[in-house]
């Protein structure tokens, strides 16, 4: 190995020849990043005219800590996709699935490729804080965007392109709370969790402590977690000897189930409501029969007994053996139905013919926010913002079989939302 | 073929990259380059959603970030470095990562970062990543011509000779603390003001941007890339940042696939892909030919 600054003749020619190598890789890779921004100007397919068979692309978290939640969101779009390319329709609509992880950076890079590829609206990304990295790039070039999972405040506010059909959580997570009050009006002692480092679970957790306090109730204990923590001792020990009548969770799948299991493990035979982050049949096989009756408030009830809700379960069943699927299938279910309606509908009228792509996309975000769907989240429709407005939601309990293997979300009761401005009626 | 957009976060990952190398090149292994960008991303989310800018900011707002970055990485870098440098190896890079996770950690509880959600809403100076690519691009070519001039100059031969042999070094009467320190602040500034650009990148800010992972992702850039020249992690930073996107083709094996990667790359090249010995036969390749 040559040590630097040697000064004899051969070192000198080997050190300059090194230099020189240097500046040749160097102005190579100069070249060929120069070439690929020159090639890589994406020709931007906005003013191309509409392909007869339009796309919809789904960027959603098949990667990284987030996909527990997107892989419920795949099943949900392509029992979609199937099933409404299956029904008559005027317009053929194709869907285009990639993988938006659980980052920010890996969100743009999806969105960016689906935009360049011409989809002509987009689905995701499965978390709130991909949503305000991401959206804004949809919004910037006009593409509609439907989010099927993110229900942090503000997503709606970032654009005219950008809407939900997931209900915020301030009109949910209180109404799980209001059935442990009823199931046990004794209730004085509350105990709260939440993972600090998750935007959702913070922005969640402030909803239920509002709503404690709003009924009287301070916590006697506030234990912060981490998404990747695996062992609750510590903050449970803390929490247990403030003697709890009722744990309120605000978690992601994997740390809320742990957690939830050790509370138990560790004697805890209390109450326990949790939010929307353990929204997932896939909490059953983590925190297992130790997931028995535990509360949860939810935009979705497989037990909603209208005629599209009846087609989406069976569909989900046949394809999943006899499970039944859970809100985040149902929503992703939801977007891919709402922009399909929406798209329908203007190519009855007519509106979709002749038109470039780009003018295709800012007449369906219209149309989508103008229309009413009958969803399997029951009958929605849209605020000017591009907010949803969702008319019933559901508490549920969870119910493991004895195995400890299989459970299901059963319905416990169900609540009216009178209208987007009015708090809910039971 | 990588769109633009790709293009941008390539080119911060070299930067990156750099800013891992620099203190690599005087023999330190810190991994510090999260904390500092993270510093960086966050001050110029802050700065841009403070003021009012109705969603653009101008190019000369964003460049002030950058400045401002540089300088308050700098003066962090100092009061950090000159205890943690004291610290060799495994022990410094330990230390290192506890600072990547306390500022993580204070990002996260700072009553004014927004908490988990970050702040988001941050104002763009440029319309298309053309313009991302021109920001960052410059800053990558302008690091190369002070990179290569840095090989022969006194502070990099001093820097070369601390990795070494740090005591030889310190015994030809070599500052040797301070050369460490100058890579280390120059280290955090280069960080810093690639965190200011990704920022506004993003579009959004939050405490997931600085953590460990980033730190391993980074030294990756240089471990594959090779830590024997400049170019090592510029290039190792440039194809580990594309290769996952690339890969999208593979469908849901482009990870595993990524992983085999970082596995079988410092198997078949120990010393990076890019090695003096490389550099050297780039360098006479011409002149071979042209002999009689």
């Amino acid at each position: 190995m040559l040590r630097s600054g040697g000064l004899n003749t051969g070192s000198s020619d080997l050190l300059s020849a090194r230099r020189r190598g240097s500046v040749r890789l160097a102005g190579a890779v100069a070249v060929a990043i120069t070439g690929l921004a020159v090639l890589g100007r994406n020709s931007d397919p906005a003013g191309k005219p509409l392909p007869a068979a339009v796309t919809l692309g789904a960027a959603i978290a098949l990667t990284g800590n987030a996909n527990l939640y997107g892989q419920d969101q795949r099943v949900g779009l392509e029992l979609a996709q199937r099933w409404f390319a299956s029904t008559p329709h005027p317009r053929p609509v194709r869907l285009e699935l990639e993988d938006g992880a659980s980052d920010e950076p890996s969100a743009i890079a999806a969105f960016n490729l689906l935009i360049g590829r011409g989809v002509i609206a987009l689905i995701g990304p499965t978390l709130s804080q991909q949503a305000f990295a991401a959206d804004p790039i949809a919004q910037r070039q006009g593409v509609p965007v439907v989010a099927p999972s993110n229900t942090a405040q503000g997503i709606p506010q970032i654009g005219s392109f950008i809407s939900r059909v997931s209900a915020q959580s301030s009109v949910i997570a209180p109404l799980s709370l209001d059935e442990a009050l009823e199931r046990d009006p004794q209730i004085s002692r509350v105990a709260v969790f939440f993972a600090q480092d998750d935007a959702y679970s913070t922005a969640e957790t402030a909803i239920f402590q509002k709503a404690l306090a709003e009924r009287g109730l301070t916590p006697v204990s506030v234990q912060r977690t981490q998404l990747a923590d695996n062992d609750f001792q510590n903050p449970i020990t803390a929490a247990l000897q403030q003697k709890p009548q009722l744990v309120v969770i605000s978690a992601q799948a994997v740390d809320g189930g742990n957690l939830i299991r050790q509370l138990r493990e560790l004697g805890y035979r209390g109450q326990i409501v949790v939010g929307n982050g353990l929204n997932t049949p896939n909490i059953y096989p983590i925190c297992q029969r130790w997931c028995d009756g535990v509360l949860i408030a939810q935009a979705y009830s497989p037990d909603l007994n209208t005629p599209i809700n009846q087609t989406f379960r069976r569909l989900f069943q046949d394809a999943n053996g006899n499970r039944t699927p859970g809100q985040i299938t149902a929503q992703a279910w939801t977007a891919y139905q709402v922009l399909f309606e929406a798209l329908q509908r203007l190519q009855k009228r007519g509106e979709m013919d002749g038109v470039t792509l780009g003018e295709a996309r800012r007449r369906l975000m219209q149309e989508v926010l103008a229309g009413h769907y009958d969803t399997p989240l029951g009958p929605i429709h849209f605020r000017a913002d591009g907010e949803v407005v969702q008319g019933r939601f559901y508490v549920a309990e969870v119910t493991m079989e004895a195995n400890g293997r299989h459970g299901s979300f059963r319905l416990v009761r169900s609540f009216d939302v009178d209208s987007d401005a009015g708090g809910p009626t039971p | 073929m990588p769109d633009n957009g790709l293009l941008v976060q390539m080119i911060l990952g070299a930067l990156l990259g750099l800013s891992v190398y620099l203190p690599m090149a005087a023999g330190q292994l810190s991994l510090a380059t999260p904390a500092f960008y993270a510093v960086g991303g966050t001050l110029a989310a802050l700065m841009a959603t403070h003021a009012d800018h109705q969603g653009t900011i101008s190019l000369g707002a964003v460049l002030w970030e950058m400045v401002v970055a540089g300088a308050l990485t700098a003066a962090l870098a100092t009061l950090v470095g000159l205890p943690v440098l004291r610290l060799r190896g495994i022990y410094l890079a330990i230390a290192t990562i506890a600072l990547v996770e306390i500022v993580r950690v204070a990002i996260l509880n700072l009553p004014f970062t927004g908490g988990a959600t970050g702040i988001f809403g941050i104002p763009q100076p440029f319309h298309h990543p053309l313009g991302y690519i021109t920001l960052s691009g410059g800053l990558l070519a302008l690091c190369g011509w002070a990179f290569q001039r840095l090989e022969t100059s006194r502070l990099g031969r001093a820097m070369a000779a601390i990795r070494d042999d740090e005591l030889a070094t310190r015994c030809m009467g070599i500052n040797t603390t301070r050369v460490k320190l100058s890579a280390f602040v120059a280290s955090a500034v280069l960080a810093g003001v690639t965190g200011v650009i990704a920022a506004h990148y993003l579009n959004t800010w939050n405490a997931r941007q600085g953590s460990f992972d980033v730190a391993i992702t980074t030294l990756a850039f240089v471990i594959l890339g090779g830590s024997r020249s400049w170019l090592g992690p510029v290039i190792g930073g440039l194809l580990l940042t594309a290769l996952p996107e690339l890969l999208r083709p593979v469908g849901d094996l482009r990870l595993v696939l990524f992983g085999l990667v970082i596995l079988l790359g410092p198997v078949f090249f120990p010393q990076g892909l890019i090695t003096p010995a490389l550099l050297e036969k780039l360098g006479r390749w011409k002149l071979r030919r042209l002999k009689p």
